[in-house]
């Protein structure tokens, strides 16, 4: 028997646990760390079950060439060769920027770092990204403006210190269940809870309130509570003075939302606004958790802007239970985020359009000539390469055919491709497409470390011999930027390469593999003294004063109409994650959701003669897939819900490639759709 | 009788590694205390229950069933050597009583058996609880029991294996009983609120006193996360599963299941008889305090209290009990 702890590989709360593997070299369990400061000895079902993909026979054991139309087994040397070989003729034939890299919010820091560093200092273009940019771009944006720092205020501890949480557009305890579990028990303790989702989420049935507004008003729904806040005097006047700015602009726009015209664009009543404005308002400690039914839409930054003016209206920062905690959706897209894996900024958010910045990497790296314009983001480069301007791709850990929006684009994006290559650990519908793939090790196969929700830089270890011959993703771009001509990536191992992002990323300054420790280290860390920082913004904001936001309601880009008269929201459930590779193949996870389904609420399924479990047919604008349909009052009349986790049935097959205009983040949770049942 | 303090005791379980593979408590690399092999970390008596399932030495939550090569069926092998387990509590050794007779009655697992059989518990108990709270003594059903008295351990054989095993244990002291009869009387006077609370609910379970409200309430509390099943030290429930491992070879595995998930006793044809969160949550508690009494007339529960510990939102079964008996009598 072998115990190694690591930290779950799964979402973004970042519980530690330790994989149990037998003499065999067989993961056989998961043992839960009591010590450990997030998970306590308790975990949710998917991190007691996160051993099982790990060693699944479908597991990609050797590097795939395709050789007349069909993916062919091939040597690594080989592989890689083509890899650098075709990125090199690409770039010459057609510029830097013909190229573009996607890294992963699955992946390590270090691999994150580097995946940005290849694209940067090897191929200089700043075409780089990762599918932050379909769940948390709108929030970095957003909340980077008005506070300079575009992360979660608080820590996974401070819920438990609210007296008043308000829940918007996040189903905790499925998505973050030792977040949600967290809630839980603050409303048992007495903090009063409002849920702000049209879906009637677990949470729901613990609120004080429960608001269900129409998706994507989420807007007109805060600017009416922060119009009632004002009306009602409600307001921490002594905080908007001494440490906010452009309060006067916001307060005009807000004037235009009492509370009846919020409610008559949200479809809720004006009393519930004045109630929840109340309770967030007149509570000691009010935090906010938000997530994607915030962010994914084309108003995101500005539903996240919003999430912010309400704390800041409310005095409620840079404290214990206060707070606007945005949680991330996966294991490491906090950390994928803070090492510069966007197309705007190198590591710790530090702007390529900045000379100084510029100049501080082109020394570290030993290179010269860094670009200075924003690249492509994720959903901008599938529509580059649609258009043809985008050449080749170089995707590690990433399944866009599963995970972005409108799959018939992405195929037409991907094929259209002269290359693509793809490194994961099994095969997918977007290695189906590549021209070389390259089997990665899991997580549980290497070093590094992950990023939490809650800005905790923590370690995940080697539990396990890499299976078949896959190889690390540091090693692997390693190899790459070598045979690329680069002489500035060669590392011994994950903690010289996080020894080099700590000496060019300030917040990351102090953060060593040593002293990462057990537990982790919270950031901004600057120096090898600094203890981590449990909760921002104390006494002041990051960049000084807390800049209000004057947004608008906008509403969404398709509504439903006679002919797709459902507005189809998307999302994830919680026994599956995200594109269903790893959950699919773990045996309990796979077995409680076994087919993709629709919610439906029941009393449009009695009007068209749906039943419970029948197979349905949705479609969009862009397409349709079957589906089981799932009849109960989860959703509301006229409301449908799909999970996008599965293939046979892929809810983006049906979404909308629109996106936010700052953040590019597609609208995930709203488009117009029809539903009816198979013949 | 004889005392052994902890070099005595590594020693010995050195020693006894020549006819067992020993476990013992060790100290992991967080200070989280669990089950492993001498070579594997600090050895860590005292500090009380461990975390994890402590049954799962014998029963893994995932544990190979058999591999069939082409028409060649290969059943797991038995162990090389017989298991020694160092570090189960009282209750820990009534729960394993609990789980030999379930898997020995009726249908009968030869996984756990193989790895059940020719194996030797050894208990700790007395001042080796968590900052030297005293943990109840054994009923005698473990091989050997090692009280601690605050300095060093007692060794109490309970069976000819024991006798066998304390025979092979180095160094150690002689000494009276006296110290032993003080720590049987304290081990006596230690509280029984929590099994009067347990007994109980138990009654209110089987005269049918709990409305279906009652586990609507709890279920809306459960997030499935399963660990009150997965830390159960009487939980014995598993599903299987098949992997190819290569052209015409299957593995088929068993794994730890959860009565708290949908599909665990979901048909093929779609029904389920514990279809909905609050059947699932009385089923946990009722099985435990009610099913178990009327099958085997003693209740499934020990009070080892991890459920209560791994549970993420705090309806573990002492929680539940203690509201089920506030609202109910």
């Amino acid at each position: 028997m072998k115990r190694v702890l690591t930290t779950c590989t799964y979402c973004g709360v970042g519980c530690g646990f330790y994989l149990v593997s037998n003499d065999e070299g067989q993961l056989v369990g998961v043992e839960a760390s009591r010590e450990h400061p997030v998970a306590q000895g308790q975990l949710c079902v998917k991190g007691w079950n996160a051993f099982q993909f790990v060693q699944h026979p479908d597991r990609l054991k050797q590097p795939l060439i395709r050789r007349n139309g069909q993916l062919s087994p091939a040597f690594w040397d080989e592989s890689m060769k083509t890899i650098a070989g075709r990125l090199k003729e690409i770039q010459r034939k057609h510029g830097n920027d013909s190229i573009a890299f996607f890294a992963s919010a699955k992946t390590s820091n270090e691999e994150n770092y580097l995946m940005m560093k290849l694209a940067r200092a090897v191929f200089k273009t700043n075409n780089v990204d990762h599918c932050a940019r379909l769940c948390h771009a709108s929030t970095v944006v957003g909340l980077a403006q008005m506070f300079g720092s575009g992360a979660m205020t608080n820590s996974i501890s401070c819920v438990e210190q609210a007296d008043c949480i308000l829940v918007i557009g996040s189903n905790t305890t499925e998505q973050h269940p030792l977040i949600g579990s967290r809630i839980v028990k603050a409303v048992r303790k007495g903090a009063k809870l409002i849920v702000a989702d049209n879906r009637k989420i677990r949470l729901a049935r613990l609120a004080g309130l429960h608001i269900r507004h129409r998706n994507g008003t989420d807007v007109a729904l805060l600017n009416s509570m922060m119009n009632v806040i004002i009306r009602e005097g409600l307001e921490n006047k002594e905080f908007i003075a001494d440490r906010t700015e452009k309060y006067e602009e916001f307060r005009k726009v807000v004037e235009k939302y009492p509370p009846e015209k919020g409610a008559s664009i949200c479809g809720v009543t004006a009393e519930e606004i004045v109630q929840a404005a109340r309770i967030y308002a007149q509570a000691k400690n009010a935090m906010i958790v938000y997530s994607m039914g915030i962010t994914q839409h084309t108003h995101g930054v500005d539903n996240v802007r919003s999430c912010g003016n309400l704390a800041m209206l409310t005095g409620n920062y840079g404290r214990p239970g206060v707070g606007v905690n945005p949680l991330r959706g996966q294991n490491n897209v906090q950390g994928a985020c803070d090492m510069g894996a966007l197309p705007n900024v190198f590591s710790g958010y530090q702007a390529v359009t900045d000379a100084a910045i510029r100049q501080k990497f082109e020394k570290a790296w030993g290179v010269e000539g860094l670009p200075d314009t924003p690249g492509l983001a994720v959903t901008t480069a599938l529509d580059a390469a649609a258009e043809g301007k985008l050449k080749a791709l170089y995707i590690m850990g990433e399944n866009p055919m599963m995970s972005d929006p409108d799959q018939n684009h992405v195929r037409k994006a991907l094929e259209n491709l002269e290359f693509l290559a793809v490194q994961d650990i099994f095969e997918t519908p977007t290695t189906q497409l590549a021209h070389v793939v390259l089997p990665a090790t899991s997580w549980a196969e290497k070093d590094g470390t992950f990023t939490s929700t809650e800005r905790r830089v923590q370690r995940i270890r080697t539990a396990i011999e890499p299976v078949g011959e896959s190889r690390p993703d540091w090693r692997i771009l390693c190899d790459v930027a070598m045979l690329a001509g680069y002489g500035g990536m060669k590392y011994d191992s994950p903690k010289e390469i996080l020894d080099e992002v700590a000496s060019v990323t300030p917040s990351y300054g102090g953060i060593t593999f040593e002293r990462i420790g057990q537990f982790g280290l919270q950031w901004p860390c600057p120096n090898k003294e600094h203890a981590g920082t449990p909760i921002l913004h104390v006494g002041k904001f990051t960049r000084g004063k807390g800049v209000f936001a004057a947004v608008d309601y906008r509403p969404s880009v398709e509504l439903p109409d006679d002919e797709y008269p459902y507005v189809l929201s998307t999302g994830r459930i919680y026994f599956h994650y995200h594109t269903g590779t790893m959950t699919r193949r773990s045996k309990l996870l796979d077995r409680e959701e076994r087919f993709p389904f629709v919610e439906v609420n029941e009393n449009d399924a009695r009007r068209l003669k749906i039943r419970d479990r029948q197979w349905v047919c949705v479609s969009t604008r862009r397409g349709e897939v079957k589906a089981q349909a799932r009849v109960a009052d989860v959703v509301p009349p006229g409301v449908l819900f799909m999970p996008f986790h599965f293939e046979e049935g892929a809810a983006n097959v049906l979404t909308i490639n629109a996106l936010d205009p700052e953040a590019k983040i597609p609208e995930f949770k709203v488009c117009a759709a029809a539903i009816r049942s198979t013949p | 009788m004889k005392a052994y303090d902890e070099t005595d005791l590594a020693l010995s379980f050195q020693a006894l590694g020549a006819d067992y593979d020993v476990r013992v408590p060790i100290l992991l690399s967080d200070g989280t205390r669990s089950l492993g092999r001498l070579e594997e970390g600090k050895m860590a008596l005292a500090g009380g229950k461990l975390g994890a399932k402590p049954t799962s030495v014998f029963f893994p939550q995932m544990d190979l069933v058999f591999q069939q090569k082409g028409t060649n069926v290969r059943m797991q092998a038995p162990p090389s050597k017989p298991l020694m387990v160092v570090g189960l509590t009282a209750q820990d050794a009534d729960c394993l009583a609990f789980l030999d007779r379930f898997f020995s009655t009726n249908f009968k697992d030869d996984l756990y058996r193989q790895k059940r059989m020719n194996s030797a518990v050894v208990v700790l108990s007395g001042k080796c609880g968590r900052d030297g709270e005293m943990l109840r003594l054994s009923s005698g059903n473990c091989d050997l029991e090692l009280v601690f008295d605050g300095d060093r351990y007692l060794a109490l054989a309970h069976s000819q294996t024991g006798k066998a095993m304390a025979e092979k244990m180095k160094g150690g002291l002689e000494t009276d009983e006296i110290s032993l009869g003080r720590l049987q009387r304290e081990s006596k006077a230690l509280p029984d609120d929590e099994l009067k609370l347990l007994q109980r609910a138990s009654s209110l379970l089987l005269d049918n006193k709990v409305p279906e409200d009652f586990w609507v309430d709890i279920s809306n509390r459960c997030i499935a996360c399963t660990a009150c099943n997965l830390a159960c030290p009487t939980c014995n429930c598993f599903d299987v599963f098949d992997w190819k491992c290569g052209d015409s070879c299957v593995n088929r595995y068993r794994l730890w299941d959860s009565c708290q998930l949908d599909g665990f006793m979901r048909e093929a044809s779609g029904h389920n008889p514990m279809g909905t969160e609050a059947l699932r949550t009385r089923r946990r508690i009722h099985h435990k305090l009610a099913a178990d009494v009327i099958r085997w007339g003693q209740m499934g529960c020990f009070l080892c209290g991890r459920c209560d510990e791994v549970c993420p939102t705090g309806i573990g079964i002492k929680a539940v009990s203690r509201e089920m008996v506030e609202k109910y009598g």
